[in-house]
Parts: structure tokens; sequence; C-alpha cells
């Protein structure tokens, strides 16, 4: 039997595959189910100064396997979300707190409050594609980025994360920005769009939204690749996932660890398990006995 | 989203409007779709009719669910589905247990076999009482205007309740959870159908979590084996932005 385990800045995963932020993890008890179906990590979803409704429904498009949403960054603002880290902690497992903000003064009073309900790392959110004046537009500015990460890493013990956008230029230079983090994870969704042509409308209400699920896996695994090459990072890859091949593929692409989120849409909860089970025998048959044997293996 | 024109509309009370229409699709009972008006938003409703024609009940709340009570027919709306699990329905005599709105999930059960307790606040707002013969009806209004005077869990002190082999509940939460404690202490079996803030409907946003389980995937239709010590059912849930609140039911 293969070894699943494996770690991410210090944090001991019991396997590779974490939950991705965004995606059933709003409410403590769901994150416990998820826990207990298999995942090593959970990443809460983002939360910011303030609560937020966002964006009124439509809020997702079912495109295929893949999904298209402008959920809006909607969370009940960090003073309120305690009480789901409190429960989601009752596993034993990890729990990153994903956060947002625009500026580096609130990102660090986030983070702070994070490590403060027991969160294991901080995850920062530079990266959603469809709220103005948060995720992208923090996330395509370097210098921005640079005194994010530098002012929050000064603050805080645990490690950082940084989560980044696919819809920038030169994903090498904002990630070059963001070098102090302890690794990156890589990629958020892509910004996109659905169009009803019986209603000869948008579907989503923000109009614009960010592809997930299956679509995005070939951008996400050149992404990690490439970042991988060049800066030699720790890398969390995530974008797709859906299948224990999806997983290994991002592992060899350099990732230590991997997140699933759309793939719940379709395969439900028990995708963890399922993942794990398969990704062992593949290890055991292709001669790997460590995760580590595989992280990066395919750089040329 | 799939184009739907409204066939024939009918009043049931009210603010309270059904909705007949052609889709060419298999639903079960306890299913729902979601609802979306351009321009004004998308909601979650169950199905009233699920053979041809079907229908949707709708009780004017908000902007999207009025609307749809203003609809006439000729008009067109989208949605998506069919979602959730629906009632796992089992031969011989059932009770129906309804509430407001949510008679509409539970009026595709009603066969020859099956009684119904019908509440909600006042007389005016009582639905689908035209759907069952007289001696299969029991009526429970909270201000006593019509039928038994009080909630139904209360009415149920009144019933024999030994001789449903099984009994299906929708309506408002905190109905259901009282519904849920009188019929555990009676062993009953008994499924529910719940509703909590629906956003995405595929169970990816969390937003209809009770403790653990997604309504609109898992449910929303649960046993009352599976409410019972649910750590949420009946004591908290989330609101449109993730904050918790408390239904203050304990
Ligand atoms: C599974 C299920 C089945 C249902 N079946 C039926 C049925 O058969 N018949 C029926 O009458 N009702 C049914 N309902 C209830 C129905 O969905 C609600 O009455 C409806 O959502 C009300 O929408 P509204 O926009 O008209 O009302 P509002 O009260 O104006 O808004 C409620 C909805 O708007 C959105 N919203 C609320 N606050 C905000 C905010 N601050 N910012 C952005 N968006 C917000 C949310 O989607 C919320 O659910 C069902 C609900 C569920 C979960
Ligand atoms: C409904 C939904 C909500 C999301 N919300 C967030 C979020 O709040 N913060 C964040 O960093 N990423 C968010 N994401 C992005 C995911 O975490 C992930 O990066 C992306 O979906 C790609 O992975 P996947 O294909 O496995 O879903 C969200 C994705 C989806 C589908
Ligand atoms: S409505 Fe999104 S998970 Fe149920």
């Amino acid at each position: 039997m293969a070894d699943l385990s494996t770690s991410v800045a210090g944090i001991r995963l019991e396997n590779p595959l974490m939950l991705a932020s965004g995606i059933l993890d709003e409410n403590g008890y769901t994150m416990l189910d998820v826990i207990a179906n298999g995942a090593a990590a959970v990443v809460t979803k983002s939360i910011g100064l303030e609560e937020r409704n966002g964006y009124s429904a439509p809020i997702i498009v079912e495109y295929g396997d893949s999904l298209i949403n402008a959920v809006g960054l909607s969370n009940p603002g960090i003073d309120n979300f305690a009480d789901e880290i409190r429960i989601a902690k009752k596993a034993g497992r990890p729990v990153i707190g994903s956060i947002f903000a625009s500026d580096a003064e609130s990102f660090t009073k986030l983070g702070m409050k994070m490590q403060e309900y027991g969160c294991d790392a901080v995850e920062l959110n530079l990266s959603c594609p469809h709220v103005k004046g948060f995720g992208l537009e923090v996330g395509s500015d370097p210098d921005l980025v640079e005194e994010i990460v530098t002012e929050l890493k000064s603050k805080i013990k645990v490690p950082v994360f940084a989560k980044l956008s696919p819809n920038v230029s030169d994903m090498i230079e904002i990630a070059k920005a963001a070098e102090k983090a302890d690794a990156y994870v890589l990629i958020n969704t892509v910004k996109a769009m659905k169009i009803d042509i019986r209603a000869r409308s948008p579907i989503l209400t923000n109009v614009y939204g960010g592809l997930s699920g299956p679509a995005i896996k070939p951008v996400g695994i050149r992404y990690v690749y490439e970042v991988k090459k060049e800066t030699g990072k720790e890398i969390i890859g995530v974008g797709g996932i859906t299948t224990y091949e999806d997983a290994i593929e991002y592992i060899m692409a350099g990732a230590s660890a991997v997140q699933i989120g759309t793939a719940l849409y379709t395969k439900g909860k028990s995708i963890f398990r399922d993942v794990a089970s398969k990704m062992n025998t593949f290890m055991d048959d292709e001669g790997f006995s460590r995760i580590q044997d595989m992280v990066g293996v395919a750089i040329r | 989203m799939i184009k739907i024109v409204a066939e024939k509309v009918r009043d049931e009370a009210k603010n309270v409007r059904t909705i007949f229409f052609r889709w060419d699709q298999e639903v079960r009972a306890g299913q729902f779709i979601m609802v979306w008006l351009p321009g004004l938003g998308e909601i979650p409703m169950s199905l009233s009719y699920i053979g041809t024609p079907k229908a949707i009940t709708v009780k004017a709340y908000g902007s999207v669910s009025q609307a749809l009570v203003d609809m006439q027919p000729g008009q067109e709306f989208y949605i998506r589905g069919p979602y959730g699990n629906g009632f796992q329905i089992d031969p011989g005599r059932k009770l129906l247990i309804g509430g407001g709105s949510g008679m509409a999930s539970l009026l595709p059960i009603a066969d020859s076999e099956t009684d119904a307790i019908i509440s909600a606040k006042t007389k005016d707002e009582l639905i689908f009482t035209d759907r069952f013969p007289e001696n299969r009806i029991f009526i429970a209004t909270d201000d006593g205007s019509a039928g038994f005077h009080g909630f139904p869990h209360e009415l149920l002190d009144k019933l024999d309740v030994s001789v449903y082999r099984k009994i299906y509940v929708c309506g408002p939460e905190p109905m259901l959870y009282r519904v849920m404690q009188k019929l555990s202490d009676l062993n009953a079996s008994a499924e529910f159908s719940l509703e909590r803030t629906m956003k995405c409907g595929i169970g990816i946003c969390d937003s209809c979590s009770v403790g653990g389980l997604q309504v609109c995937k898992q449910g929303p239709v649960f046993t009352i084996e599976q409410l019972r010590g649910n750590p949420e059912f009946g004591i908290s849930r989330t609101t449109y932005s993730g904050k918790r609140v408390f239904l203050n039911m304990k």
C-alpha cells in the first residue's frame, strides 16, 4: 500500500485531497461532513470584513460537467464566522481560512482573525473574477499583491497560501510578487459567461461569472507546471479535478496537494474517498510509494 | 434553461396561483425546479402536478414569486431541473400534512387512500381543500377561522395515526419540527420535505444545508430518522449571506 499522506507548508495531510474554497464550506456542519467523506482538509468559503449577500440568483449555470458561477462573495462577515470554524475543527483535520479584501490592512485583519479562530493556514483570494474591487482586481496588481503578502506574513504565524488567477496577462509576475507566501494555490475560475438564446439574455444576474470544472483543467495543469518550473515553490493544484487521473496529473505537473470543488456537483461528496482509493491503486501499480515521489516528475 | 409557456392558470387562494404547463420530463413527487424570470431572478418551486400537464403552485412572497402569481396563459418562464430526491412513496394508507404553500409538493402523492391535514394561518390561505373528498380532509387554521383552531401537531392528538402506513409532511420548518417531535413519540413512519435558502439547487453553494445534508441534493425529502438528532433541523439555518440564525424552537 502506497503512503497517501503529504504536507504543504508544514501542514500534514492524510491524503493530498482538500475541499476548494466556495464549495460546500460556508456552514461548519457541512465542512464536518465533507471531512467525514474523506477530505484531508477543507478551505472555507472566502470571508470578508463585512456581511455580504452576494448576487441574487441565478448565481450558477450548468455547462455540461462544468459550471459558471457568480456567487458574488456572499459571506456572513468575519465576526460571524468563528462558530463555523469551531464546528469544522471538531473533525480534527486542518481547516484553512480563505479571505478576501481590497487592501493589505483589511487582509491582515482578516488573517489575524482566522488564526485566532484556530485555522491551520490562511488562503488569500487574489483571484475572484466577478466582483468589482476585490479578487482579480487586487490580484492583477503586482505591487498590491506584494504589499498584502508581506504585511500579512509579518503579522501571523500560520502559513499563508496565495490563490492566483488565470485571468491575468502574466501569472509568473504575480506569483513572484507573492513569493513570500508559503505556497501558491492555482487556479481560480476563468472569467466566462452564458447567454440563453431563447431568453436572449445572459443567465447570470451578474452577467459575467467564473468557469470551473473539467473545462478548465488543461489551463490549471499548464499554470501549475509553469509556476512550479519557474519558482520551485510548493503549489496546491485546483481546477477541474474529477478523477484520480486528474489529481495525479496535477501532482506530476508540480502540485504537492490538490483541491476539489466543482466535481462535488457531478460526483457528490464521496469523490474524496473514491479518488484517494484509486490513487492508491495507481501508485501501487506504477511503483510510487509516496506522494512526494510523484510531485513534478513530468517537468522537463 | 428550458423555455416554458404557461398554458393555464388557476387561483387557489389570495396570492396563490397554480400555473399549468407542458414539459416532457419524468418527475417524482417531491422534486423541485429552479424557475427563472429573466431580469427578475430565480427561485425554487416544487411541482404540484407531475403528469401532463405539470404545474407549480406559487404563493407570493417577494418580487419573483409575485411575478409568477401575476402570470397569464401564454407568458413564458425558464426552468432547470428536476432536482432533489422526491418522496419514497409506499403503497397503503397515507396521511399528508401540509402547511401553507407546502401543500404544493404533497399534492402529487394524493391517491384514493390518502387523507390530508391542510393548515394555514387563516381560512383565506388554505389551498387544495377542493382536491380531497370531505371525509378525507382535516383543516387547521392558526386563528380558528376554519376547521381546527390550532397547529397541525396539536390536531394530530385527535387522530389515530397508527392507521397510516406513512405520513408525508411539508411546510415551514417550525411546523415540521413540532410535527416531527409528535410523530417521533408516536413511532410513526414519516418523510418531511424541507425548504431552506436555495441558490444553486445542485449541491455546491451550501446555502440550503441542514446538519451537513444539502436540502437541494440529498433532500428536499428526509426521513424522520435523518432529522431526529440533526444538529440544525429546527434549531438554526444560514441566511442568504451565510450568516447563522437561530429558529428558537427549543
Ligand atoms: C425546495 C423548495 C420548494 C419550494 N416550493 C414552493 C412551492 O411549491 N410554492 C411556493 O409558493 N413556494 C415554494 N418555495 C418557497 C419559494 O422558493 C420562496 O417563496 C421564494 O424563493 C420567494 O422568492 P421571492 O423572490 O418571491 O421572495 P423574496 O422574499 O423577495 O426573496 C426570497 C429569495 O430571494 C433571494 N434573496 C433574499 N434576500 C436576498 C438579498 N438580500 N439579496 C439577494 N437575494 C436575496 C433568495 O433567493 C431568496 O430565497 C419552495 C422553496 C424550496 C426551497
Ligand atoms: C460556486 C463556486 C464558488 C466559489 N467560490 C470561491 C471563493 O469564495 N473563493 C475562492 O478562492 N474560490 C472560489 N471558487 C473557485 C474554486 O475554489 C476553484 O478555484 C475553482 O472552482 C476551480 O476548481 P474546480 O474546477 O475543482 O471547481 C468558487 C468556485 C465555485 C464553482
Ligand atoms: S442550494 Fe446550493 S447547495 Fe443547496
